[in-house]
């Protein structure tokens, strides 16, 4: 049911009405149909959870939050041998509803302490903004912020004392479980 | 009548006192007695009668302290200070208690009697001069009637203020004694037995009784229990004499409820196929009975009570009761026998409900003393113990780790017979059952054990389990009977007729019935249903049979189906056509492929005339749609047969088109026979064995990366099936160059064979035991589990994100995303024991109601 209005709300957002009724036989050809786009990103969400659940990446999980398949809970566990070793973090995923087109807004629930994460959990990774392409998907999503909990970018932190604490590993380490709490 | 002053009182007091004494101290002789009267008028004109009563009394009683009580009870004091060890030996002494006790209460009531008779003479002055002074007359009058009463009054509580703690105990003793000396007497003169001898008794009545008592002396046992009876009658008369009758009364009646319960115990006893209830209500009537009411004729008990009782009737003394040789019997006798008898079956149900677990496991057997138990509880109405007890045995005993799954089924199996049998309306079953079902459903193997159950009737196997399958086939077969005759009536009157009958017969459920589960659906009590809901469904029980009757039917080379047709008719009636249908169709493929085999075989032979050994084989057809999915496995067989194959599926495809054959090559069995230099040997196996074997024709030796290559199986696979061969000695196993690649030669002659043919037969039962082991059809668990690792990993997926999750949230979440192909329609059930699956797997674990991660 929700879904189904959701597909509504956004057909009606972006695309004429018109153009929707007039065309139901051009949506194979190109022409954006409403319910068939929706249906689509619907449909690919749940291909992307079939992978995930069964490619059996170690350390990264995702699964939709309730009933809606827009928004998701993913988990990351920190990589040996880095100062995330031992950690889990909880990270919310919400979907666009002209996914895979532009990205997800993908963000930390768990307070992470981290030269590219902010006090409110937001993420500077490029392929989450500039750099997105449709076909990253969550699983790839999910390993990018994994391997960016053990390289982050120095060059342009969001967390200024991380990133001058990242020189000092142990130090680091320190802070990173100070402000660690599991979910 | 002139009163003289104070000093003719004080003399008259002081004759009294003297007369007084003499007639204490006369020892028998009471000739004071007259001589105390012109005293006593005096005293009383003299308004002392009173004080004259109180003094009289006082006397008496510290002369019966000194005289008697305090000898009475010296009697006792050795078995009284003594310990409980000592006290033992007492018992044990043959004469103990008789002899004190008879001496002792004859003392006493010898001096009581005397003294009686004193007080006797008091009052007979006193009431002379009563009689002489009517106008005083309601003064003294009190003071002559009342002193007997005072008397004994003052008799009993002097014996109850100095009676010792054990005397009670020494009666209880004295009365067992004799009681099971009476019983013994009884069990010792079977026939001749005057109190269990009916045919007496029923000719004699209470006069005669009592006359035979007084005037025997024929009959030996007969007058030695007359004897008994009235020796103990005349200590009890003794006993009530001194104002001990509760005591009395408490001690023989809890000598008799003793002895009647060692009397059930020793019947009932282990043994549950002999019934005991009639035994024990014959030995109440021929011992306890019989002894209380010689007891109470004694007494003189049955005499007053009958006259007494028959204004005020008893609603017991109602009761139609007629002893064998008493005759009507008295209100006292009536209540005893009620009494012992509800007793006996009390005891005889606590006996059989604490063994109810046994009883049941014997249960055919041990229908007696289910019968048995059934009366006692329609009697004391005590069901709720035995759900009790029972239900606490079965969660000890049988609902363990430990316990077979065809034990249990077994044993709820016997549990429905047996209790169908005390509670027809199924209430207490229903109790009884639930958690042995609840325990079944958490079991993976109950499916496949019912479905053995219901179908392996047949087979005729001796061993334990086989007896509980009978059982079930035997449910099916009369049930099956039982619809035909419901079925019949459907369109007749008699429907109708019936159905009024069933209305009139209603009988409202016992008070224990749980009113929240109406009473309709407890009306019949149907094992199969019962068995059969404990799988939540039939469609389960319906999947479990058809994989196992698949297996079956493909590993029959002989098309007989016989009993499979009579047991799937029988499934049919019981679970509806439409539920059977697969395994119709699979049975009828069997049925067409026998004569399609015919068919193409002749039409074969004919068109290509020279015997291409279209002969050898059969075929089971079978439309793969209805079947369970079938384990494939790619094989190459060899040119020659897969020739034959073809031509046969090319000739099939000629007869039934459009239908095409595709062979299971993988599947079926071959009858070979290996010729060697010396010897030859015939075997039954699988076509990969055959496929393997037939290759060393050509070369007398493979190593196992070729010979896997040219059967087209993997290697690993070529390994295990191979090692049959080498267990029989028909190839031997050597390790070539490379590790892996084994190379396998045949043994040509027996003289190389009987080198390793030790070892060799060691392990040839094992090999066979696993090769049992594969199956052809895919089970029902084995598709579960396919099914369900994709749910594994959302399961664990959505855990991983959540945290913990109820069942509820599992599923629905389950209903929700995993959509994509297999998509989720597994019930709440399923999803429960697949998830207890993996919380015994370790792999999650279940915390407050929720399922979480193990890490």
């Amino acid at each position: 049911m929700a879904r189904g209005e959701n597909n509504d709300s956004h057909g009606s957002g972006n695309v004429p009405a018109a153009a929707t009724a007039a065309a139901p036989a051009s949506a194979a050809g190109g022409g954006k149909q409403a319910g068939a786009e929706g249906q689509s990103v619907v449909r690919r969400l749940q291909s992307e959870l079939m992978a995930l659940m069964m490619g059996g990446d170690p350390g990264v999980s995702a699964f939709p939050e309730g009933d809606n398949i827009f928004q998701w809970v993913g988990t990351i566990a920190g990589s040996a041998a880095t100062a995330y070793e031992g950690t889990s973090y909880r990270l919310s995923l919400a979907f666009p509803s002209d996914y895979p087109y532009k990205p997800p807004k993908v963000r930390f629930d768990t307070p992470c302490f981290h030269p590219n994460v902010d006090a409110h959990g937001n993420i500077c990774l490029d392929i989450l903004q500039d750099k997105w392409s449709s076909a990253y998907d969550v699983r790839t999503i999910l390993l990018s912020i994994q391997s960016l909990l053990g390289e982050p970018n120095n060059d342009s932190p969001l967390n200024t004392q991380a990133a001058a604490l990242w020189a000092n590993q142990e130090e680091f380490r320190k802070m990173v479980e100070k402000l660690y709490k599991p979910a | 009548m002139q009163l003289d002053g104070a000093d003719g009182a004080l003399d008259s007091w002081a004759r009294f006192c003297a007369l007084s004494d003499e007639l204490f101290g006369g020892a028998g002789d009471l000739s004071a007695g007259p001589r105390l009267a012109p005293v006593v008028a005096d005293l009383c004109a003299r308004g002392l009668a009173a004080l004259l009563r109180d003094h009289f009394l006082r006397s008496l009683e510290g002369i019966f302290r000194s005289n008697a009580v305090e000898k009475f009870w010296q009697q006792f004091h050795p078995y009284c200070s003594s310990s409980a060890v000592e006290r033992i030996k007492f018992c044990v002494h043959e004469n103990w208690p008789e002899d004190v006790l008879c001496r002792a209460l004859e003392d006493i009531c010898l001096e009581k009697s005397y003294q009686e008779k004193c007080v006797l003479a008091l009052v007979h002055s006193l009431q002379s001069y009563e009689d002489r002074t009517p106008n005083r007359k309601s003064k003294s009058l009190d003071c002559s009637s009342s002193l007997m009463p005072r008397y004994q009054l003052m008799v009993s509580s002097v014996l109850l203020t100095t009676l010792p703690l054990s005397f009670p105990e020494i009666l209880n003793v004295y009365f067992k004694k004799k009681l099971e000396e009476l019983n013994i007497m009884m069990a010792g003169s079977d026939g001749n037995d005057p109190f269990g001898n009916h045919d007496l008794f029923e000719r004699s009545n209470t006069s005669a009784w009592q006359s035979q008592m007084d005037i025997d002396g024929q009959e030996p046992v007969i007058s030695e229990s007359r004897n008994l009876v009235k020796n103990i009658g005349k200590v009890v008369r003794d006993l009530r004499y001194l104002g001990f009758t509760s005591m009395t009364e408490d001690a023989y009646s809890s000598a008799i409820i003793w002895l009647l319960k060692s009397k059930v115990h020793e019947l009932a006893g282990d043994d549950y196929r002999i019934p005991v209830l009639g035994c024990v209500k014959k030995w109440i009537q021929a011992v306890p009975l019989k002894f209380l009411h010689a007891l109470l004729t004694y007494l003189g008990d049955s005499v007053n009570n009958e006259s007494g009782s028959s204004g005020l009737k008893s609603p017991l003394a109602s009761r139609p009761s007629s002893f064998p040789g008493i005759g009507v019997p008295s209100e006292a006798l009536v209540r005893w026998h009620m009494r012992l008898e509800y007793f006996a079956y009390e005891t005889l149900q606590d006996l059989r409900i604490g063994k109810l677990f046994e009883i049941i496991v014997d249960y055919p057997e041990s229908s007696p003393a289910i019968e048995d138990l059934k009366q006692c509880l329609e009697y004391t109405g005590q069901h709720s113990k035995l759900v009790d007890s029972f239900i606490s045995s079965l969660r000890y005993r049988l609902l363990t780790a430990g316990a077979s799954t065809n034990d249990i089924l077994h044993q709820y199996v016997s549990t429905i017979k047996a209790l169908r049998t005390i509670d027809p309306t199924g209430v207490f079953l229903e109790a009884v059952g639930e958690p042995i079902r609840d325990y079944l459903r958490g079991r993976k193997d109950t499916i496949k054990c019912i479905v053995t159950m219901l179908t392996d009737g047949s087979g005729g196997n001796t061993n334990g389990t086989g007896n509980a399958g009978d059982n079930l086939l035997e449910e099916l077969n009369r049930d099956a009977e039982n619809q035909e005759n419901v079925d019949y009536d459907d369109h007749t009157n008699i429907d109708e007729k019936q159905a009024w009958l069933n209305a009139e017969s209603w009988e409202p459920d016992p008070v224990e019935a749980d009113p929240l589960k109406g009473s309709r659906n407890r009306r019949k009590i149907d094992i199969l249903g019962l068995i059969v809901s404990i799988i939540g469904s039939k469609d389960q029980l319906v999947n479990e049979y058809r994989v196992m009757l698949a297996e079956k039917l493909l590993n029959k080379s002989d098309f007989d189906i016989d009993s499979d047709i009579r047991t799937l008719e029988l499934l049919k009636i019981h679970f509806g056509e439409s539920s059977m249908q697969k395994c119709e169709i699979m049975l009828n493929d069997l049925i067409d492929s026998k004569r399609t085999n015919s068919n193409i075989k002749t039409s074969l032979s004919r068109t290509s005339q020279i015997g291409t050994g279209h002969d050898v084989f059969d075929a089971t057809i079978i439309s793969s749609n209805f079947w369970p999915p079938i384990q494939t496995e790619d094989l190459t067989i060899p040119v020659s047969v897969d020739q034959l194959l073809s031509d046969y599926a090319k000739r099939f495809h000629q007869i039934k088109t459009p239908r095409k054959l595709l062979w299971k090559k993988n599947l079926g069995t071959v009858k070979l026979e290996l010729q060697f230099e010396d010897r030859s040997m015939q075997f039954t196996v699988a076509p990969v064995h055959a496929a393997i074997i037939m290759q060393f024709q050509e070369k007398p030796s493979w190593t196992s990366k070729t010979l896997a290559a040219a059967i087209g199986v993997a290697v690993d696979s070529l390994n295990r099936r191979i090692s049959f061969w080498t267990s029989k000695g028909v190839l031997t196993e050597s390790v070539g160059p490379d590790a892996d690649d084994h190379t396998f030669t045949v043994v040509d002659s027996t003289s190389d064979f009987s080198k390793n043919s030790t070892v060799n037969q060691l392990c040839e039962r094992f090999q066979m035991a696993e090769d049992e082991g594969e199956s052809s059809v895919a089970s029902v668990e084995e598709q579960l589990r396919k099914e369900m690792t994709v749910y594994e990993k959302f399961i664990i997926g959505m855990l991983t994100n959540f945290g913990s999750m109820t069942l509820d949230r599992i599923h629905n979440t389950l209903k929700m995303f995993c959509i994509a192909e297999p998509s989720y329609d597994k019930s709440l059930q399923q999803l429960q024991s697949f998830l207890s699956g993996l919380v015994s797997d370790e792999k999650l674990e279940m915390r407050d109601g929720s399922y979480i991660l193990r890490k």
